[in-house]
């Protein structure tokens, strides 16, 4: 067997005899998904309940409250403006949607004719980002849907059902290529902790010592990441598969080659970081110092527009954030922050400057 | 033993510098096919400095360094090749298992020995399936010493085997080095027990501050030194200096510490002569006793320091 294989082997096998490490590299993520999975997808009763003001009591007001009730993730909840805000900051529904007085009149007005215009009122909880973006969605579509049908459109009926399907499934949708981005970003930062334990314990030295090249060293740390990478991607993406029932449209090549480019570009940051710890203690904490910000900040959990502005400005900097960008783009059509090129460009980038500053500063004992 | 045909190391005025500190101040030294060679020296003295420019694993800052004729800073891959190392500090992967990390080391040579033989040589084989990190220090060093070998080297450098290990383990490894020494390899080791060096080494050099200071055979560096030995009581007014001096054999008389020593080239003729003055005079020479001086002895005489410090 050749020596990378064989060397790559055996820090595989380092890996998986420790039991930090292991929960790390594959429970963490798995977890993540599971719950994450559970928590937004459910069997059945996953339905999202929302309040429901009618304040016109027109015939209008009764056909769009129809078209909310056929919602089938929608579970509607009748009441009083003032009870169902009340019901709302008690947790009991996570939106208020709110006909208001003269959308009837408007309508009748508009098919005559004339000018006129109401608009539907949606209280919602910004805590509960998730959720939020799927009612916003949800409420666009059926408006889009009442105004296209006023302006003479077509029925809208299919439409609207196949919109709102799409809608379902990007909650869960939308967290499997972030977790999977937290998981590529986690197995890279965490790469510096064994480095840094090799070179403490003299390992590094003492493979200097014999004749193998040192790019074989550092090729079998990649290998073997790499392969953690597939193996972390296989995993999530199959459990959202099989488990949650999410689709994934991308193309399996664009989705290989992103999870390696932002394994690539993550190890990269643990190889930098290496070349900077002096002991394994240190690099267990700087790593989590390092990886939490990146997890937190770099909005893979919370949709982009939802994040404060000054917490958009930070993300911006932040490579997993372009990570994200692109798996959700590549893997369930989801709403960019830059363009594909741009993410791709900015991980790549990232990879060379921190693979440039490692390869200067990086010592082996 | 013997130093024919071409040295297997050559070094000629080496310096290394670590910013101020001259680590390995102008050192020169030949190491014989077949010899064991000790460097003898306190930590700090610049032995682990010189052994590892030799392993090609530090650039020397100026001198000649060469291991089979081959000058180490340009052919450091084949000498590599021929070469076995064990660093000061144990490094080994924890994880890994005695065969794994012996059958991985074997991996990077073009020619190795087998894993079983390695392990039977090293006495290991009961725990050959043990995670290195779940070694005793002295299989650790063993185990070591196993990696060192695994490529059949004809140079094998050791960076102080036994430090830190209890008497039994130490005894081991000695054993060990005389077996390499028998089969005819070559050793360079350092050290800072005494006994050590006189116990395994054809020649050894002392080494402190960056200095070879002496170099030679354990009995040609106490020779050169101490020719005589040393026969000591406790100092009594009863038995006059002057008259101590002219005891056969006594070729220097001191007083240290409340003891009269009497550096003798004839140790049996000093004592006899020494025993009838002492009777002559009616006293009885306390706590007599005769001492040899040893390497301890010697770097003392060096470097006005105990080498333990
Ligand atoms: N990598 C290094 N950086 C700076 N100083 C060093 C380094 N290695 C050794 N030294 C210094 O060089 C001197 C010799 O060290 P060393 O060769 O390790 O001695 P020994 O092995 O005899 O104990 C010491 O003063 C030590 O502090
Ligand atoms: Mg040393």
């Amino acid at each position: 067997m050749n020596t990378l294989l064989r060397l790559t082997v055996a820090n595989m096998k380092s890996l998986v005899r420790d039991r930090a490490a292991l929960f790390w590299t594959f429970f963490f993520p798995v977890m993540f998904v599971l719950l994450f999975g559970v928590l937004f997808s459910g069997s059945g009763d996953s339905k999202v309940s929302v309040g429901f003001v009618d304040q016109d009591g027109t015939a209008v007001s009764t056909q769009v409250h129809q078209a909310f009730a056929a919602v089938p993730i929608l579970s509607l909840q009748t009441g009083t403006l003032d009870d169902e805000k009340a019901a709302m900051q008690r947790g009991d529904v996570s939106a208020v949607i709110v006909i208001p007085k003269g959308l009837g009149e408007a309508v009748g007005k508009s098919m005559a004719g004339q000018k006129a215009s109401s608009a539907l009122q949606l209280y919602v909880d910004l805590s509960k980002s998730q959720t939020t973006q799927v009612i916003q969605g949800i409420v666009t579509q059926i408006t889009n849907g009442f105004n296209l049908q006023l302006a003479g459109g077509s029925a809208v009926v299919g439409v609207d059902q196949q919109t709102l399907q799409s809608t379902n499934i990007s909650t869960v949708a939308y967290l499997v290529p972030s977790i999977l981005a937290m998981a590529l970003m986690q197995l890279g930062v965490f790469a510096a902790v064994p480095l840094v334990q090799q070179r403490e314990k003299g390992i590094l030295k003492r493979i200097g010592a014999t004749p193998l090249a040192r790019w074989k060293l550092v090729g079998s740390n990649v290998l073997l990441r790499l392969v953690v990478a597939a193996v972390d991607a296989v995993l999530i993406l199959g459990i959202g598969i099989a488990v949650f029932n999410v689709q994934i449209v991308g193309n399996v090549l664009a989705i290989g080659g992103l999870v390696f480019l932002g394994a690539g570009a993550f190890l990269a940051l643990g190889f930098m970081l290496a070349s900077f710890l002096k002991t394994e203690e240190q690099a267990t904490g700087v790593v989590q110092v390092v990886q939490m910000p990146l997890m937190f900040l770099s909005g893979i959990f919370f949709p982009f527009d939802f994040m404060p502005s000054f917490l958009r400005t930070v993300a911006r900097f932040l490579p997993l954030t372009y990570l994200g960008d692109a798996l959700r783009q590549v893997m369930v059509n989801g709403t960019q922050i830059a363009p594909l090129g741009v993410d791709v460009a900015i991980l790549a980038g990232w990879l060379v400057v921190c693979l440039a500053i490692s390869a200067r500063s990086f010592s082996w004992e | 033993m013997t130093q024919d045909g071409e040295p297997v190391i050559g070094v000629a005025n080496l310096c290394k510098c670590y910013g101020d500190v001259k680590a390995v101040d102008g050192v020169s030294f030949t190491v014989g096919r077949g010899e064991v060679f000790g460097m003898l020296g306190p930590n700090g003295a610049g032995k682990t400095t010189t052994i590892e420019i030799l392993e090609g694993l530090r650039e020397p800052d100026s001198g000649a360094v060469t291991v089979f004729g081959m000058d180490v800073t340009r052919h450091a891959p084949s000498i590599k090749q021929r070469i076995g190392v064990q660093l000061q500090t144990v490094s080994l992967y924890p994880r890994l298992t005695v065969t794994e990390l012996l059958d991985l080391f074997g991996s990077f040579y073009e020619h190795r020995l087998p894993t079983k033989q390695l392990i039977d040589a090293v006495d290991l084989g009961e725990r050959a399936r043990a995670r290195s990190m779940n070694l005793s220090g002295g299989q650790q060093q063993r185990l070591s010493i196993a990696l060192a070998l695994v490529n059949d080297p004809e140079l094998i450098f050791l960076d102080e085997p036994t430090t830190g290990l209890d008497p039994q383990a130490r005894r081991s490894l000695w054993d060990l080095v005389k077996g390499l020494q028998a089969r005819g390899k070559s050793v360079m080791l350092t050290t800072h027990y005494m006994e050590e060096a006189a116990e395994l080494c054809d020649r050894v050099a002392i080494m402190d501050h960056g200095h070879i200071l002496e170099m030679g055979t354990v009995p040609e560096l106490i020779g050169r030194r101490f020719k005589e030995r040393a026969v000591f009581f406790d100092t009594t007014p009863m038995l006059p200096a002057d008259q101590l001096g002219k005891l056969q054999g006594v070729t220097r008389a001191a007083q240290e510490d409340g003891q009269t020593v009497l550096y003798s080239s004839d140790v049996a003729g000093t004592i006899g002569t020494l025993l009838a003055l002492a009777d002559d005079l009616k006293v009885e020479p306390h706590n007599l006793g005769i001492r040899q001086a040893t390497l301890e002895d010697v770097f003392l005489d060096l470097t006005g320091r105990a080498l333990r410090d």
